[in-house]
């Protein structure tokens, strides 16, 4: 355990120079890039004068070194700056977004992990037969179909064709009175988007964890549990322990995608989390508010790395923190 | 006998009854109406910006001194009544009685000063743009009277004082503070028929019916959602579902779906936060040769095909642009300009008369396009047409902020695309494109960089004159200069459409201020 926390607290330490070293280049990058926040801040049909105003209010009249100064300041305070254009906090811009994005790529993780562990053992188990090899076709399509494009295909077949469910958003308007009624259209809502995001991943485990399965299967260990009689539950237990490990890694970088990379769900679903925030931050050059989201995004990798490295040492004795 | 008088008495009845429920459904207060928007507000004091955004929301929760009807003429809001000096430089509005902003305290005259004083032209990019230089003062001798005195005569006032040109803030929450961050921006207190109940951000604003409105009977609604979704074209499946119920951007396919479906009304809009009477434009470098020629420029605009265009690109929804100014504007724009037909062989013939000849590769000139992702369809159109008549076209597509800046404030192009909203007054959305005081490195100002002291002497003239035949007079002279000299070619007036069921009634969709009457004609 003390080893556990010990190597925790060195990776914490060499994650605070790397998460500044992204904060700068993020800065320099974002600033590089063509667009004015202050003309869609603005409005259009002003005067030279009225933008030089609006640009000095907002800072952005001083020199870069001096912009990138001042951010750098303001983030040693351990505070994310202030959004240009919804004129709030960005630290509280992105904490009143982010359930919304958990509850979305939580729900996607479950299922991505849920349907395609248990698809892959299930297609492992009757490797080379029709339903395996119609799986692995299935699959292979899944994973490479574009999240807009299944989005809309979901869009149309369920809520426009068949009227299951709710076309967008994450509640109805109005919205339901009571709390329970509210988890439940929350609920309803959510089908969809969670569908179209959990494919990919879930095509990609399930693709994984069969291949991993049958490498292990093949394993002498497992002829030994043959040989000892062992059910064939027991000895796909025995294996699937060990194919899990590099299904983990996978899967820990498909959880940062699913936090991070919303962008197109949330858009195609109108989902309010943090994906949105994302491109309406981008769409509106709103600096601050991407370097934020950026900076979350850098650190809950960092995190999730750490996750998955903590992880790897229950699943496997053999791997221990020195 | 008898049965004749009772088959009269039964018809008598029925007619009665039909006529009681036909009155019974029309006149059904109450309810939600669900509105769609394409993006969060970020802001909602429209005093502050001129966003689009903003204003979908906030023109419900605030009111201008006057509203416009839907010929976009002024009617009384926030000011009963006016008048004009002869000399035009004194407005005199009278403010309705018994208005009071949502927080309960008495709407006056100083709230108007203040905002225009302290905000408006500071802040509104148009209205400062408008009035900055020209309104000498804006007095309150008594708290219902507003007295706005100008240096000199000053036509266009009363097209930029509704909602969505200037609405008017609450002098007593605002005064001495740092207007652009005040927290009253995302918790605003208006006097209009909205009040602000609670943002979600990037789900949806709502708000409640003011009881205290100070029109009568309005407004009907008991509750207004603004629903943020971005996809216009999956709005509206949301908006067949009955998730929304007001669209205002339904994309053209979608029209006459919707239409055959006889479940929806669709009206163009004419105006509203989201521009009025648009012109898809598109625009050369004037500065550049050889499309400082104006033989050049006429062979371009030849070699469009701008039927073609009314087609594929707008979806039918627009007509081919026939004049500078937007028939939208009867008394401004010009009905009697020469047509320019698609004509290719006439547009090669008038580039060799302008010495611009074929290479050997068969290409005369070679012109760099940059345009907005949005808007490419345009472009490509163009670079088409003109390939016909020996013109190379290298369209650049970028995301529309950086096409902006690309365009307006770096003038790195060839050609350019832009989609140039007229607004209800010439004033206000035409003169910018034209005036060499606007050849600015700002968005949507005088793009082509154009220049000609006859054409500002006139826009100057028409700002000034208080008589509308003669400011028709001097926008019509400019026109056929403007027709002469071909500085932009204007392209489709466009129309925006907005879908809404049919059971819904007295939608002002021209204004910021969609529902301040609308109400539902059956139960819901």
């Amino acid at each position: 355990m003390l080893l556990l926390l010990r190597f925790a607290g060195r990776r914490m330490v060499t994650a605070l120079p790397m998460l500044a070293a992204v904060a700068v280049v993020t800065f320099l990058l974002v600033r590089l890039a063509p667009g004015d926040p202050v003309y869609v801040l603005a409005g259009e049909g002003g005067t030279p004068a009225y933008y030089a105003l609006v640009r000095q209010r907002l800072g952005l009249d001083r020199p870069l070194p001096e912009q990138l100064a001042r951010y750098l300041a303001t983030l040693a305070r351990g505070d994310l700056g202030w959004s240009l254009h919804q004129q709030r906090p960005v630290g509280a811009l992105i904490v009143e977004r982010l359930p919304a994005t958990l509850v979305l790529a939580g729900a996607a993780f479950l299922l991505a992990t849920a349907a395609g562990l248990g698809l892959g053992v299930w297609a492992a188990a009757r490797a080379g037969s029709v339903v395996d090899r119609l799986l692995l076709v299935t699959a292979t399509v899944g994973s490479s179909l574009p999240v807009f494009w299944t989005g809309l295909l979901l869009v149309l077949v369920f809520a426009w064709h068949l009227h299951w469910v709710p076309v967008q958003g994450m509640m109805a308007a109005p919205a339901p009175d009571t709390a329970a009624a509210r988890v439940l259209d929350v609920l309803h809502h959510l089908v969809l988007p969670a569908c179209a995001l959990a494919l990919q991943p879930l095509a990609s485990v399930s693709r994984l964890m069969r291949l991993k399965l049958l490498e292990a299967l093949a394993e002498p260990y497992i002829v030994t549990a043959r040989a000892k009689g062992l059910s064939q539950g027991r000895v796909l237990a025995h294996a699937a322990r060990n194919a899990l490990l590099p299904v983990l890694t996978v899967m820990g970088g498909y959880a940062q995608m699913l936090v991070s990379g919303a962008v197109l769900t949330e858009t195609v679903f109108a989902w309010p989390g943090l994906g949105r925030l994302a491109l309406d931050a981008t769409l509106t050059r709103d600096y601050p508010l991407i370097l934020g989201l950026v900076l979350t995004g850098a650190a809950s990798t960092v995190a999730l790395h750490w996750l998955t490295d903590v992880l790897y040492g229950a699943i496997d004795p053999r791997i221990t923190y020195g | 006998m008898r049965w004749t008088v009772l088959a009269t008495c039964a018809v008598g009845v029925g007619f009665v009854l039909a006529v009681a429920a036909t009155v019974g459904g029309q006149a059904r207060h109450g309810g939600a109406l669900v509105i769609r928007a394409a993006s969060d507000p970020g802001t909602l004091n429209g005093a502050i910006t001129t966003a689009s955004p903003a204003h979908t929301v906030a023109d419900s929760i605030f009111n201008g001194l006057v509203q416009l009807d839907a010929r976009l003429q002024p009617v009384p809001d926030l000011a009963e009544r006016w008048t004009v000096a002869p000399d035009g430089r004194t407005y005199t509005f009278r403010l309705a009685r018994g208005v009071r902003w949502h927080d309960g305290r008495p709407f006056t005259s100083a709230d108007v000063k203040f905002t225009y004083e302290h905000v408006l032209l500071t802040y509104h990019a148009r209205t400062r743009a408008g009035l900055e230089g020209v309104l000498d003062a804006v007095d309150a001798p008594d708290p219902h009277t507003v007295v706005f005195r100008f240096k000199r005569p000053f036509g266009a006032l009363l097209q930029r004082a509704d909602v969505t040109e200037a609405p008017i803030l609450p002098r007593h929450l605002y005064e001495g503070t740092d207007v652009l961050q005040h927290p009253a921006n995302a918790v605003p207190v208006g006097t209009g028929p909205f009040r602000f109940k609670e943002w979600q951000r990037g789900a949806e604003v709502t708000l409640v019916k003011n009881e205290a409105y100070f029109k009568h009977g309005a407004p009907s609604m008991d509750l207004l959602v603004f629903r943020i979704l971005p996809q216009p074209a999956l709005a509206v499946i949301a908006l067949e579902r009955g998730e929304v119920h007001y669209h205002d951007t339904v994309p053209a396919p979608d029209v006459r779906r919707l239409q055959a479906t006889g479940a929806f009304t669709l009206v163009p809009a004419l105006a509203g936060p989201g521009g009025s009477f648009c012109i898809s434009t598109a625009f050369p470098n004037l500065t550049r040769p050889p499309l400082d020629q104006v033989r050049v420029r006429q062979a371009i605009y030849q070699a469009l095909n701008r039927e073609f265009m009314v087609l594929a690109v707008a979806g039918g929804l627009g007509r081919v642009a026939t004049a500078p100014i937007s028939r939208g504007i009867p008394w401004a724009h010009h009905p009697g300009l020469p047509p320019v037909r698609y004509d290719p062989a006439r547009a090669n013939a008038l580039l060799d008369e302008a010495g611009v000849r074929r290479g050997a590769d068969g290409v005369r000139l070679r012109l760099t396009f940059p345009v907005a992702t949005t808007q490419i369809r345009y472009a490509e159109v163009m670079r088409d047409n003109l390939r016909d008549v020996g013109i190379e076209v290298v369209v650049q597509p970028m995301e529309f902020t950086a096409a902006v800046q690309t365009v307006f404030v770096r003038r790195e192009f060839d050609l350019a695309f832009a989609s140039y909203c007229n607004g209800p007054d010439p004033d206000i959305g035409v003169k910018r494109m034209y005036v060499s005081s606007n050849i600015q490195p700002i968005p949507f100002s005088n793009g082509a960089g154009y220049r000609n002291p006859r054409v500002d002497d006139l826009f100057d003239a028409a700002t000034r004159s208080l008589d509308l035949p003669q400011r028709g007079r001097h926008y019509r002279d400019i026109q056929e200069i403007l027709w002469q000299e071909v500085p932009y070619f204007w392209l489709v007036e466009t129309f925006r459409y907005v879908g809404y069921p049919r059971t819904l009634r007295d939608v002002q969709s021209w204004s910021g201020n969609v529902a301040e009457r609308a109400y539902w004609s059956v139960a819901r």
